[in-house]
């Protein structure tokens, strides 16, 4: 099994999949403390796509990933992701400004 | 395999977490699901009936297997909280390389403290 070096192209296909076969398509997350890694799985029992990480910013993205699954899974593989993805990026942002200057 | 509701889910979740700290692993599997056997769900598909999906999701060390599911309408509050325990949890992950260094930076710059010892005649 090779793993998907490139996150973006990991959430890409993994969505595909789901999309190709909801019924089937599972996400799982696997976390190992004492190693400090994480490991995602997205399988529909033919094809299956794997991402590794030890690094805290990953858990992060994984996050978002999270988001896009459960949006997709709990209201159908048709539901708008775009809002998901965005989201977070856009609450973030705003906090950061507007508050005094710097210098 | 113990179907819970999501909130005593999410407690178990963070005991799981905690348990596998000096090893082990935790495993969170989300997966679409009617919750339904084959059997009712091809009746229902032939009697015409729309089958209701929920996402379910299943957690597990190696040794308990736990698991619950969230519909539409309540995915949202769970996939905060679930986002917030493995926030709290994913602890042994790497910060950024850049600090790192920074870290590692400070730890020479170390001051040393000199101490004074002093005699007190009583």
């Amino acid at each position: 099994m090779v793993y998907i070096t490139s996150w973006d192209d990991f959430v890409e296909k993994s969505v595909q999949l789901f999309r190709a076969d909801p019924e089937s398509t599972r996400y799982t997350m696997k976390y190992r403390h004492c190693d400090g890694k994480l490991v995602l799985k997205v399988t529909d029992n033919r094809e299956c796509l794997k991402f590794k990480t030890d690094q805290a910013q990953d858990a992060k993205k994984m996050e978002k990933l999270n988001n896009i699954f459960f949006t997709l899974m709990s209201r159908g593989p048709e539901a708008d992701i775009s809002e998901v993805t965005g989201k977070e990026q856009m609450e973030v942002q705003p906090a950061k400004k507007g508050r005094g200057r710097k210098q | 395999m113990v179907l819970l509701q999501p909130d005593p889910f999410l407690n178990e979740l963070t005991s799981m977490f905690e348990r596998s700290t000096e090893k082990g692993s935790v495993w969170v599997t989300l997966k679409r699901s009617s919750l339904k056997s084959k059997v009712v769900r091809n009746k229902m598909a032939t009697a015409g009936e729309e089958i209701d999906h929920r996402c379910l999701i299943r957690a597990t060390d190696g040794k308990k297997t736990i698991s619950t599911s969230v519909g539409a309408k309540d995915h949202q509050r769970f996939q905060a909280s679930y986002a917030t325990i493995l926030k709290a949890r994913m602890t042994a992950l790497k910060k950024r390389e850049r600090k790192d260094k920074r870290k590692a930076a400070d730890a020479d710059k170390k001051t040393k403290v000199s101490k004074k010892k002093r005699s007190r005649a009583l």
